[in-house]
């Protein structure tokens, strides 16, 4: 052992300590040796001539010896791999078509794969910006049989949970909305989030100034307290060091600043926002809700306690739900208590498009590798000779395979530093592409886990195309290529079959592809051939909020709404406008509670909901929502008259099976809009109003002037253009009042188009990638068949000059490629049907086994390897017998 | 790379280097091929530069010396000489090779009896 370390000390201090003496010192020895040894042959009576050529004899290669000398003096392998880089530069440098099509390829998948890469580590892999954050979970209440609502905790529901359970350490409710911040200069919009006070102790985070909540201040009656984010207090109080204990309003109710929170903690907004926390009982929009167990409205997250496991919490939170719906079996019966990470809450749903994504660019890059190893090993196939020689000047095989290898590590490193490059340039366009839904809690950038992963795919990407070429090249027989004497025929059988399989390789991976792409296509343009049930083209809706301070009651909003819509019908050509809160699509649907009045109220289990809608009379002429029974709302339906509403289509299907819903009596409430009996007068037509690809759910329609609101939307139906239209409603707000900005003037179709911006993003991304992938199969087939053709010079001249037509000469060729893709499509088929599968989830109105795209693919790829073998075969038919017989 | 030579070959011509420079003294690299070559009766005819691999290899573990001086022609030679860590490596060596020789010894007899 400790001979081994003095020997490789021994090693390391040759190697850099200069050459030249230790090796003239050697050759002076071995002369020495030499004089002696022929010294001896000359006592023992040879001429001295010939005792000098028997001692070299004996002694043995004097430049082989001196070559072994210096190996075993210092480290051998070093020098080597110096030599091996420069020369593998040399070659390289010497074939710049063959470096650049070889660095483009890997640069190509490697920038793709990392951009993509830097995307799913932002937005899905990368901790939350907390602190332990992988012990932080979402916990919500489900009923089974409707698995898609994770509804909240009411908040008498949440204390017992908390009071009940062990597992977490500590668990906290919130809830968002807006409020109007006053007192401060310009009375402005707040994000409020109402918080249970074991929010920044569960968060684990500390004020930058003053305190975070206590549990007293959650206790009924407690004085009001606010938390500001650094943002609000940066941008709303100048950085005011004395905030704490100043005093602010929130909706005309004073509360006392105790704490200022720094920029870096958000919830449960994203960062960057405006964001003030109260506790949750003194939000005047929500204090009513206190003590209504049956209302789902605090999204509740939990802080596992460590070596908890998540089966033990969810066997915990399985007794403590079955108690509470034994307990209060009308609100609670029928619902379970469930948990996900908080990761899951923030990324939710793009978790699965982002990987399979990833999986489709890594397919790339796999493609990418099977096109450089074929590019390799056509090259190898040119140096069969070089190679030869050099095995028979005594290069091992390792040294070979050695050597070759040292080559694609250079193009490995070169093609590596160029796609990192790539991905720089490709992560800020990708940044502008992605659409706003994906949640970015983290910015999306090539950090140093991005440029490791890129520097671990380049060296599985150099192992994976540049092994096989490598090793078939060094097996070859260097004697059968010397004798052959041609560069053009020493190619292995092995070269061929492992250039023939990359090649069909190739072909089942674009399809896999391909077949995604395609189907995401046919899913998108399915998608946006759904109609939602309303009329886009012509619609501009403007947003209007009122403030709360300025406009206080309900009769307030109702009459700046009155005014604004008569002013804004008697502009010409805007005689189709209304207002709505929400607005399909734009704002999504807000799910209340309902109850038909004459029947028992449901049990908690299948309690009903319908979403709702309060509009103006016109809305539904504005939309082109259809009557389908009944009669719409009129001027005539106002506060003082019987409160009514209009039903859709969807909900008399669920809830009046078989029977007329006109005429019957449902109950619900808004928060402004307190729960009564409301006749249904009509039914209309279904609107899939939180999203396109979306089941129409049921839905029911208020009278604005029943039900006002200080926010709506403006949505006027015109053939003016949308500059105009914003300019006439800018005019008309402003002859109101001259203070209130109008924001949010947009079209319709844009509404439509974010909505499907998700779809829209990943269907190009793997439309791009699939491309890519086809791009690179073509070219495999390519080089596959036209150094199959130039192999076949001579034999394709033989038949020529035996008779063969030009005919059969193509059959031939085009035979080679058309078995190439069949082969690679009987792979590639199973492989597509695996694939698609993953992606069942995302498709719209298309079948994961659709067999049109998967014909269309797989004509597509015959076709593609068909065109590719084009050039090849116009070669082959332009051999003349003459000159191809000539040629050896 | 040097083509590799066997490990019993590589491992008995450094113990013979040793023993060698042991019971001879200080030798320079053609006294001690003539010398192995005289022991071993001629039996064991190897190209005397093999001989110098060995040396580098002993000389790296620290088991032998070298230093210049003069031959018997007046020329100047390096010679080797056994330091104490290589007597030391040498009667190690030594009883492992007694030892295995033995065993095989014993293996063969059993072997032709049987």
């Amino acid at each position: 052992m400790f001979a081994t370390l003095r020997s490789l000390a021994s090693k390391i201090r040759a190697w850099f300590s200069p050459r030249k003496p230790a090796d003239d010192e050697f050759a002076q020895e071995l002369e020495g040796h030499w004089e002696l040894l022929t010294q001896e042959n000359v006592r023992r009576g040879m001429d001295p001539q010939e005792a000098r050529r028997a001692a070299r004899i004996r002694l043995g290669g004097l430049t082989q010896l001196k070559e072994t000398n210096r190996e075993a003096r210092g480290l051998a392998f070093l020098d080597t791999l110096v030599q091996d880089i420069r020369y593998a530069f040399r070659i390289l440098r010497k074939n710049p078509g063959f470096t650049a099509v070889c660095v483009l390829t890997l640069a190509l998948g490697i920038g793709v794969n990392t951009a993509i890469f830097s995307v799913v580590y932002a937005v899905v892999l990368k901790p939350l910006p907390y602190p332990d954050s992988q012990q932080l979970y979402t916990i919500f209440q489900q009923r089974p049989q409707d698995a898609s609502v994770q509804a909240g905790f009411s908040y008498l529901d949440l204390q017992d949970v908390i009071a009940q359970d062990t597992a977490f350490s500590g668990m906290t409710g919130v809830s968002a909305h807006e409020l109007t911040l006053t007192g401060h200069g310009d009375p402005f919009i707040v994000r409020v989030s109402d918080v249970t006070p074991d929010l920044f102790s569960v968060f684990e985070q500390q004020p930058l100034l003053g305190r975070v909540f206590r549990p007293e201040d959650g206790k009924p009656g407690a004085a009001h307290a606010v938390i500001l984010n650094e943002t609000v207090w940066r941008s709303v109080f100048s950085a005011d060091p004395n905030i704490i204990g100043a005093s602010i309003n929130l909706d005309k109710r004073v509360f006392t600043v105790v704490g200022v929170m720094p920029s870096s903690f958000s919830f449960p907004l994203l960062s960057g926002t405006r964001e003030v926390w109260i506790p949750v009982g003194q939000d005047p929009m929500f204090e009513s809700w206190m003590n209504l167990r049956g209302r789902h409205w605090l999204l509740t997250t939990g802080r596992l306690k460590p070596g908890v496991s998540l089966a033990e919490a969810q066997a915990e939170l399985d007794v403590i739900g079955q108690r509470l719906a034994k307990q209060f079996p009308a609100e609670n019966a029928g619902w379970e208590i469930h948990l996900f990470p908080l990761q899951r809450f923030f990324v939710g749903d793009v978790r699965s498009p982002l990987l399979v994504l990833l999986s489709a660019v890594a397919l790339v890059l796999v493609i990418a590798c099977a096109n450089l190893a074929n590019l390799l090993l056509t090259r190898a196939t040119s140096r069969t000779r070089e190679i030869a020689v050099r095995t028979a000047l005594g290069a091992g095989r390792g040294r070979i395979v050695r050597q070759l290898l040292s080559e694609t590590a250079v193009l490995g490193v070169l093609g590596g530093a160029a796609g990192i490059f790539l991905a720089y340039w490709g992560v800020n366009a990708l940044g502008s592409l992605i659409p706003e839904s994906v949640p970015q809690l983290n910015p999306i950038r090539v950090d140093h886990v991005v440029l490791f992963f890129a520097l671990a795919i380049s060296a599985v990407a150099i192992f994976l195309f540049g092994l096989a070429p490598a090793f078939l090249a060094a097996k070859s027989d260097p004697q059968a290529s010397l004798r052959e004497g041609g560069t053009r025929s020493g190619e292995s059988i092995g070269g061929r079959r492992a250039r023939g399989i990359f090649a069909g390789a190739e072909i089942a991976l674009a399809m896999v592809l391909l077949v995604a792409a395609g189907l995401l296509i046919r899913s998108f343009s399915k998608l946006t051939a759904v109609s939602p049930g309303f009329d886009t083209a012509h619609i501009v809706k403007a947003n209007i909020a009122l403030p709360r301070d300025q406009y206080r009651t309900p009769q307030q909003w109702l009459a700046f709404t009155d005014d604004l819509l008569a002013r804004v019908q008697a502009e010409p050509g805007m005689q189709d406008a209304a207002l709505v809160v929400p607005t399909p699509l734009a704002d999504g649907g807000i799910r209340v509670p309902l109850e038909i009045v004459g029947q028992p109220p449901a049990s908690a289990a299948e309690s009903r909901t319908g979403n709702y809608v309060a509009a103006s009379p016109n809305y539904f002429r504005v939309m082109r929502i259809p009557l389908i029974a009944g009669r719409f709302f009129t001027a005539d339906d106002v506060m003082s008259t019987p409160r009514i509403t209009c039903i859709s289509a969807a909900m008399a299907r669920v809830y009046f099976p078989n029977q007329n819903p006109i005429g019957k009596q449902i109950s619900f409430s808004f928060p402004s809009d307190p729960s009564v009996p409301r006749e249904i007068v009509g039914i209309v037509g279904d609107v899939r109003d939180s999203a396109l690809g979306e089941e129409p759910k049921p839905m029911m329609y208020v009278p604005f002037a029943q039900a006002p609101f200080w926010g709506s939307d403006l949505v006027v139906n015109s053939t003016l253009s949308t500059a105009s239209v914003a300019g006439a409603i800018r005019k008309d707000v402003i002859a109101i009042d001259k203070d209130l900005p109008v924001g949010d003037i947009a079209k319709m179709t844009d509404v439509l188009a974010t909505n499907v911006a998700q779809p829209k993003f990943r269907t190009e991304l793997l439309v791009l990638f699939a491309a890519m992938a086809l791009v690179l199969a073509a070219t495999g087939i390519f080089g596959v068949i036209s150094c199959s053709v130039s192999r076949r010079t001579r034999e394709i001249g033989i038949r020529m000059a035996l008779g063969a037509s030009r005919n059969s000469i193509s059959h031939m060729v085009l035979r080679e490629a058309l078995l190439l893709a069949l082969a690679g499509l009987a792979v590639g088929v199973p492989c597509a049907f695996a694939a698609s599968r993953l992606l069942s989830h995302m498709l719209f109105g298309v079948s994961a086994n659709d067999p049109v795209t998967l014909i269309a693919v797989a004509f597509t790829l015959v076709a593609v390897a068909v065109i590719a073998s084009f050039v090849p075969l116009r070669r082959a038919m332009r051999v003349d017998p003459i000159v191809a017989l000539r040629y050896e | 790379m040097a083509p590799e030579k066997s490990e019993i070959l590589q491992g008995t011509l450094d113990l013979m280097v040793l023993r060698t420079l042991e019971s001879m003294g200080p030798l320079h690299g053609y006294g001690m091929a003539r010398r192995i070559e005289q022991v071993s009766e001629e039996a064991l005819s190897i190209n005397q530069g093999t001989i110098y691999a060995a040396l580098v290899r002993l000389m790296q573990r620290g088991y032998i010396s070298a230093a210049w001086g003069a031959s018997d022609n007046n020329r100047k030679a390096k010679f080797y000489s056994i330091t104490k860590s290589g007597r030391k490596q040498l009667n190690a060596e030594t009883r492992n090779w007694e030892r295995i020789s033995a065993v095989i010894g014993r293996v063969l007899q059993l072997v032709a009896k049987s």
